[in-house]
Order: C-alpha cells, then structure tokens, then sequence
C-alpha cells in the first residue's frame, strides 16, 4: 500500500517537474496515434466497402470451343492454381441461349431462327471477396487470358481497377503511418524519460545509496510511459472520433460516403489501439530504464 | 536483537581486505578486522588513510579487490544487487561529502531513506522531528538542504543516517564542520541509538568523541591497521560515561 502510494506521488511529481516536456510528449503521442488511426479508419471503410462491391464481381472467361465435362476438373484446377477463389460455373452454349432466352422472355422468338450455336460457350469465375484478390483481378485475367482456348476475358468495370489502386495506396499509408506511430511513439517516450532520469539522476543515484529496491526506483519511470501511452491513444481516439462525426454530418446526404456507408472502429479495434499505444510508450521507457539506470 | 545467536558473530569482519584503485591507488592493504553487535568503533587515521574507503567496502559501494568482507554472515561479494539493496536499508551511512539532493527541503532528504523502507507518511514525520529535535535543526525543516550551513548539512546527513534507526551506522567524519555543543548533540545521537541496539563506526580526525571512552579505536596508516586501542566492550557497557566508574 504504502508502496503503490509512494510510486503514484512520485509519478505525479515527474510529471509535474517537467511538465512542458511531458506535454510535448504528449502531444506527439496523440498525433500520432490519431494520424494512423485516421488511414486506418479509413482503410477499413474501403475494406467493407470493398466486399460490397465484390459482390457482383465476376470475370467471364469466353471460350472458342466447347468443354466436355471430363476436360472441367483439369480447368478447374488451372484455375486455382492462380488463386483460390468461391465459385467457378461452367456455362455451355446450350445453357447460354436458355439465359438470354430468359432475359429476353416475350421477345425470344427471335432466337428461333438462330438455335445456340451462335453463342460462345464460356465460364464464369467468382473471386474470393477479399480485398486483395479485388485488387488483384488485374492479373487474374491476364493470366486467364494465357490459358489455351480462351477467347476473351471481361470483368467488373474500369472503377474496379482504380478502386484496387487506391486501396493499394491506402495500404501503403496505413502501413506508412503504423511505422511512424511505432518510431515517434517509442523514441519520444524514451527520450522524455531519459530527461527525466537525467534531470533526477543525483536523487536516483543517492535512492540506490539509500538502499531502495530496483522497482521503487523504475516503476515510477515506467508508469510515466504508460501513462503517456493511455492518455496520448485516448486522446488521438478521441480527436479522431470528433473529427469523424464532423466528416458525417458535413457530408451527409446522397453522395460518395453513402457508397462507403462510414462507420467508426469496432470496439475491439478500438481497445487494440489504446492497447498497442500503451504497450509502445511503456517499451519506450523501458528502453530509457535499462539503457541509463543501472539499479 | 542482541540475545539471538547470531550475537555471537561478529556483525562485520574483513579478513585481509585489499583495495586498489585503478591504475595503482593503493588505499587498504591486507586489513583484518571485527566489529562486534552492540560494538562502537571508532576508525582514525590521517587524511588519505583509506577510512572512508574501508567504510565504502562494509556498505558495497566499492568493492576490495582482494579479500572476505562479511556483514551479518554473509559474504558480501556472494549477495545478489536486490540482496545489496536490502543490506543498505538497514545499514545508515552518513557521508563525509553529505549526499544531500541541495534543492530538496530538510524534511524531503530525509524521508527519502525513510520512504525507500515503505514507512508511512505519519511515521516518516514523527521520527524526522525526533531527529531534528535531538540534533536541534528543528528550525530547519523546511529549509532547502543546499541553502545550510555545513555544519547543518552534516547533521541533516546524520539524521537521514539514524532515521531508520539501523542496525549499522557507519559514520564518515561526522564532527568535522561541527562546533563543540553541535558536536555534543551528534555524541549524544550516536548514544541513543547504541542504546537502541544499533551498532556504530566512526571514521574521525576529532580526538574529542573518543578521546575519553573506552571504545575500539583503530588507527590506519596508509592502508594497514597501525594500532588497536580500547578493550573491545559491547554496548551494554555505556563508555561515553564509563569514567563515573
Ligand atoms: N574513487 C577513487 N579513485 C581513486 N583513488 C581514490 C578514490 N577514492 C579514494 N582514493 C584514494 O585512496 C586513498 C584513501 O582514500 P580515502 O578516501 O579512503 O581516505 P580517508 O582516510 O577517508 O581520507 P580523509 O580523512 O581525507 O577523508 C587516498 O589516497 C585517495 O586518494
Ligand atoms: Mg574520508
């Protein structure tokens, strides 16, 4: 009791002491925790949209001849051998005309005179509705495109190719910003709490002399870090949340957002976050104990 | 304390302690020596003699470069950083050159030794007026320690020694900036708290505090114990007035 009591008092003093460096620290904490939150945020948001819009994703494969149902498994498996995917229909020319004789209902009489061989027999994939092998289409049908007897390949509309290019960047930003969150997060804390133990160095060398245990002297610098860890991600959280209602209200309505149908971070997402950000500033100080207190 | 059987143990001994500091500083020399619980010693010696050193060795702040230094049975150079730590909460040390944190108050300087054993605020206060009542600094308590004269630095040392009434005070020049009634007082200090079972050694130029008792007093001369006076009593024989009988 006495001890948990000494090791907030004397946290609270560190703090106190220094309390423009500490605020600075703080502040970069937040900073960064809300620029990474903010791609990232938005990063999930083009995650889910993205499997909305895969769902009518489909590459056709035409063909120049038909396939005899023993020859399917063997494509099948060519197939997948690029990548997994949900769903591969083979589609003969028999069954094409019925489709379009379908699509057409009171009109098919003018089929009559055609009969199905007008039609090219083809197959239709369905991609795993995962971001990457959205994105990844591109080469998907390329290599479609090399498999023999293939005619053409046709998928989803030119926006799908941006959407997988923007995504892509937006990976790169949210891995980008995660790596500056890690550096800032752990270098500034390490630094503040190296002032700190510089700052007190004579009263933690006379703390040693004085026969205090290696706990009493670095609990207080690790609680430091921790604290900054715990305040600095709530805040960030915090600050991006106001900042995601406001992005709501101003563009509420009929328009792009509605096609992303914006929402904030999962609960779990959020707890990962605080959790990381404390695990960072802690590490951070951790580094600044074992690297300059000996004790 | 003193009817356990490790009372019959002596509470520190060397056996042929050298020291050197690097390159070739030879400060103590195949030194030999006992101090028993309940003991005052006193340790003289002209300056350079090697006495804070030795005091250095028995609190782990330095140590020998050859030979056994035990305190309370144990070998020193066998106990772990965390076991050293321990050692030094029951072992007060006031310094010749202070260790005091100048910017912190009387009060502050003292609680630290206090706080470090987890001793509560009301104790910690309680026990530092009782100190600065006995060492008459009472005045002083809120003072800055750097804003002292010596002499009140030296006593507020010797009080952050005492407060946690230790089983071994070793004291470095205690007197030295001191006048005769201060001194007095700090005599008075060390009585107190060999009543109370603590066990003392003094490292001193000042004949005054020993010069009329009959404790230990040990002499060094450049590193190597030169003469060995006193009869080597415990405590419960009060030499401070042992002329009265
Ligand atoms: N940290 C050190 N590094 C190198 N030499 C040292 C160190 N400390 C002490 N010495 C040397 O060791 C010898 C003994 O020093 P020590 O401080 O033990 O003497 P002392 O008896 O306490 O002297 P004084 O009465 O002046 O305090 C001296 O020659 C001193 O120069
Ligand atoms: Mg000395």
């Amino acid at each position: 009791m006495q001890y948990l009591a000494y090791i907030l008092r004397q946290t609270a003093r560190n703090l106190r002491l220094a309390w423009g460096t500490q605020l600075m620290t703080l502040l970069t904490v937040t900073l960064s925790v809300l620029i990474f939150a903010f791609f990232f945020l938005i990063y999930t948001n083009m995650m889910k949209a993205g499997e909305r819009l895969g769902d009518d994703v489909r590459i056709i494969v035409y063909l120049d001849d038909e396939i005899v149902p023993q020859m399917r498994p063997q494509i099948e498996r060519k197939i997948r051998e690029f990548s997994e995917v949900e769903k591969i229909v083979f589609i003969s020319r028999q069954n094409a005309f019925e489709k379009l004789g379908k699509q057409l209902a009171e009109e098919k009489d003018v089929l009559n005179d055609l009969g199905p061989y007008f039609l090219p027999p083809s197959i239709e994939i369905y991609p795993l509705k995962t971001l990457k092998n959205l994105t990844h289409i591109n080469q998907f049908s390329e290599y479609l495109q090399t498999l023999p007897g293939v005619s053409k390949v046709q998928y989803g509309r030119e926006w799908l190719k941006r959407f997988g290019y923007f995504t892509s960047l937006l990976r790169l930003v949210v891995l980008l910003s995660g790596g500056l969150l890690i550096m800032s997060m752990t270098f500034i804390v390490s630094y503040t709490i190296r002032l700190t133990v510089v700052s007190r160095h004579e009263e933690l060398e006379i703390l040693r002399l004085l026969g205090a245990s290696s706990a009493y002297i670095r609990m207080p610098l690790l609680l430091e870090g921790l604290l900054q860890g715990l305040l600095g991600s709530t805040l960030g959280l915090g600050a991006l949340f106001i900042l995601y209602q406001w992005i709501c209200r101003r563009f509420s309505g009929p328009g792009l957002l509605h096609l992303f149908d914006f929402t904030f971070f999962a609960p779990e997402i959020i707890a990962a976050i605080l959790f990381a950000g404390i695990l960072l500033c802690t590490a951070g100080s951790l580094f600044s104990i074992r690297r300059f207190i000996r004790i | 304390m003193h009817t356990s059987t490790a009372d019959n143990k002596p509470l520190i001994e060397l056996v042929k302690v050298s020291k050197v500091y690097p390159p070739d500083v030879l400060a103590l020399e195949d030194v030999s020596l006992q101090v028993l619980r309940g003991e005052i010693l006193f340790l003289t010696g002209m300056s350079g003699a090697g006495k804070t050193t030795l005091l250095k060795l028995i609190c782990s702040i330095e140590t020998p470069t050859k030979g056994l230094i035990e305190v309370a049975g144990r070998d020193l150079s066998k106990i772990k950083p965390a076991g050293i730590q321990l050692m030094r909460q029951k072992i007060g040390v006031a310094y010749q050159d202070f260790k005091l944190i100048n910017k912190l108050t009387v009060m502050q300087n003292i609680a630290m030794a206090m706080e470090v054993t987890y001793k509560s605020k009301g104790e910690i206060k309680k026990r530092i007026m009782e100190l600065l009542d006995t060492l008459k600094l009472t005045d002083k308590v809120n003072k800055p320690a750097g804003e002292l004269s010596r002499g009140e630095q030296q006593r507020v040392a010797l009080a952050r020694a005492a407060a946690n009434s230790p089983t071994l005070l070793l004291a470095d020049e205690p007197t030295g900036n001191l006048d005769p009634a201060a001194t007095d007082l700090v005599v008075k200090l060390f009585k107190q708290l060999n009543e109370s079972g603590s066990t003392i050694v003094i490292a001193t130029h000042d004949e005054k505090i020993y010069e009329e008792t009959d404790y230990r007093v040990m002499d060094l001369h450049y590193g190597h114990i030169s003469t060995h006076t006193g009869k080597n009593k415990p405590r419960q024989i009060d030499l401070f007035e042992s002329h009265r009988a």
